[in-house]
């Protein structure tokens, strides 16, 4: 990484998400365009203005149309202009913003719409099914593998090698459902979850229950990106990307070491260092990892280097991570809370970042005084992991 | 702006594909030679990359690692222990499995790579990491990784 090569500094200046939901009338092309729009009036852009288009969006089998980066092209704002679909999975909610980050940091452009989009309810029966396609056709699919299981062995791992209780991870849960009661895109706030609510919710895979999971959604997320030498012409409050890392780690999942994401904690050094930070713990002062099942927000805590492993259990129970904690984690409600229309998560992450360091958040707000936080996603086959690091200034 | 259409039946809506009629997943190089040691030997194998110190099961032609060409192949033997282990309660098509399945990642030795497989003989409650374990095969083979009919416990 040479970082004398990165020529302009990248900040964010408007932000927009849909509702998420299970929407099965609106084309994922129609909800791109909500989420745009929102992001273009907050920055006070028009889509003229706007020198490129990023597209993040998942597998094709979502949508059952091929190559859908260029089918969902008009929604995005991407006609006529330098367009790409960039695409890692559930990694793309996090990723997509950091192509974006590239296209301005090198000095090419200078304002950028990133846009993410998921309809995961076209699919039948269930996205579940899409799913059925990403495995191994030799080795795995002949046991006809469900990604819940397949999470639960991980989680099992992740329990076994660190000594990590049930109940601390379905705290998680609890604390993400609760969160979204702020959120005005959410699909699965709950002002009154208790802890035996989670416990009790029905076996999936064991350890992994019902409660544990996020379920399938609909909706979209953007973010407009602009170089300094703009950034004050769109806003007094510019949220600077100081940092971005992303890695990946083998495709065998099963040769991989489940309970600590070592290709999560290379990506977090690489956006560290780019930000310049040595003490990840006392720099950060809140995080927005990957929560798409509980029990990930604890080892992604972990793989970010702002806990130790099997810790971020710990932190959980003794209320550190609650937003008026003393490190405040998912305050959006994450994935598990608002919703997992998997790139679109984007608005969860980066979007969350954006809104709390430019003191937006709202009802969601942390407590303490905030000035650098950290967003996180995790997708493919369960291997890779985008980091990008965000700053008030 | 929450209230959205729930039931198919009240939009316009086409169904549709867009698979291809179907696809040949070839077992590759490596492959061949562990789905043929499986059918007409009834033995598990695995390739060891010596700069690495790591036996890959099944085998592969090169080190992921390294990229060195991994030549030597082990028989692994047919014992092993749970590495990671989940009880199913649904099937990949959301169907209740009554009673549920148990599925485990197994190594066949030090610094192997675990196989993905089901678990049999044995209650849910008994399973644990590091539980010692044997394949069961089926008596006639076909090459393919479901010639392993299950993991069981060794006595
Ligand atoms: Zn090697």
């Amino acid at each position: 990484m040479n970082l004398k090569k990165i020529r302009k500094d990248v900040a964010v200046v408007g932000a927009g998400m849909t509702v998420f939901a299970r929407r099965l009338q609106e084309t994922g092309k129609e909800m791109a365009w909500e989420a745009a729009k929102m992001a273009l009036d907050e920055a006070g852009l028009t889509l003229q203005d706007i020198d490129a288009v990023i597209m993040g969006s998942a597998p094709d089998a979502f949508d059952g149309v091929h190559k859908k980066g260029d089918w969902l092209l008009d929604g995005a704002g991407g006609t006529n202009k330098p367009y790409m679909r960039v695409f890692i999975g559930g990694g793309t909610a996090v990723f997509a913003p950091i192509a974006g980050w590239w296209h301005v940091a090198s000095g090419m452009f200078q304002r950028v719409l990133v846009v993410c989009e998921e309809k995961m309810s076209s699919v039948q029966p269930h996205a579940q099914s899409a799913f059925g396609h990403i495995w191994d056709p030799i080795l795995d699919r002949p046991l006809k593998p469900n990604l819940v299981w397949i999470f639960s062995m991980e989680m099992q791992r992740y329990m076994y090698k660190y000594n990590v209780r049930y109940e601390d991870i379905a705290l998680v849960a609890v604390k993400n459902k609760r969160n979204a009661v702020g959120h005005p895109c959410a699909q699965l706030a709950d002002p009154n979850i208790t802890l035996e609510d989670v416990l009790n919710s029905e076996p999936m895979a064991l350890p992994v229950r019902r409660l544990d999971i996020s379920p399938p959604s609909d909706g979209a997320a953007a973010i407009v990106l602009v170089s300094e030498d703009v950034a004050y012409e769109h806003t007094d409050t510019p949220v600077w990307i100081d940092g971005v890392g992303w890695c990946i780690d083998t495709t065998m999942w099963t040769n991989r070491d489940l309970a600590f994401p070592k290709f999560v904690a290379r990506a977090a050094k690489m956006a560290y260092e780019m930000a310049g930070i040595k003490d990840p713990r006392k720099e950060i002062d809140f995080a927005e990892p990957y929560d798409p099942f509980d029990y990930k927000e604890l080892q992604h805590l972990e793989g970010l280097l702002l806990a130790e492993p099997g810790e971020a259990a710990i932190m959980t129970r003794e209320g550190k991570t609650q937003r008026d904690g003393e490190f405040p984690v998912c305050p959006s409600g994450g994935l598990l809370g608002v919703g997992n229309p998997i790139a679109a998560a984007l608005g969860i992450k980066i979007g969350e970042l954006y809104w709390q360091l430019a003191g937006k958040a709202g009802p969601r707000q942390v407590k303490k005084d905030v000035r650098t936080g950290v967003a996180q996603a995790w997708g493919d086959l369960m291997q890779v992991s985008s980091v990008v690091v965000m700053r008030r200034r | 702006m929450l209230e959205r259409i729930e039931k198919s039946s009240e939009i316009r809506h086409w169904i549709g594909d867009m698979e291809a009629d179907h696809y040949y997943y070839s077992a590759g190089i490596a492959g061949e030679k562990f789905f043929v040691a499986l059918r007409d030997e009834g033995k598990i194998v695995g390739a060891h990359c010596a700069t690495c110190n790591l036996t890959y099961v099944p085998p592969r032609i090169y080190c992921e690692r390294c990229f060195a060409e991994l030549t030597e192949h082990k028989d692994m033997g047919k014992r092993g222990c749970v590495v990671a282990f989940t009880v199913a309660h649904y099937d990949k098509a959301g169907q209740r499995l009554d009673p549920p399945e148990s599925f485990a990642l197994i190594s066949l030795g030090p610094r192997t790579t675990p196989l993905l497989h089901k678990l049999g003989e044995i209650a849910p409650e008994k399973i644990c990491v590091g539980l010692e374990v044997e394949a069961v095969l089926k008596p006639q083979r076909e090459g393919k990784i479901t010639d392993i009919l299950y993991f069981k416990p060794v006595k």
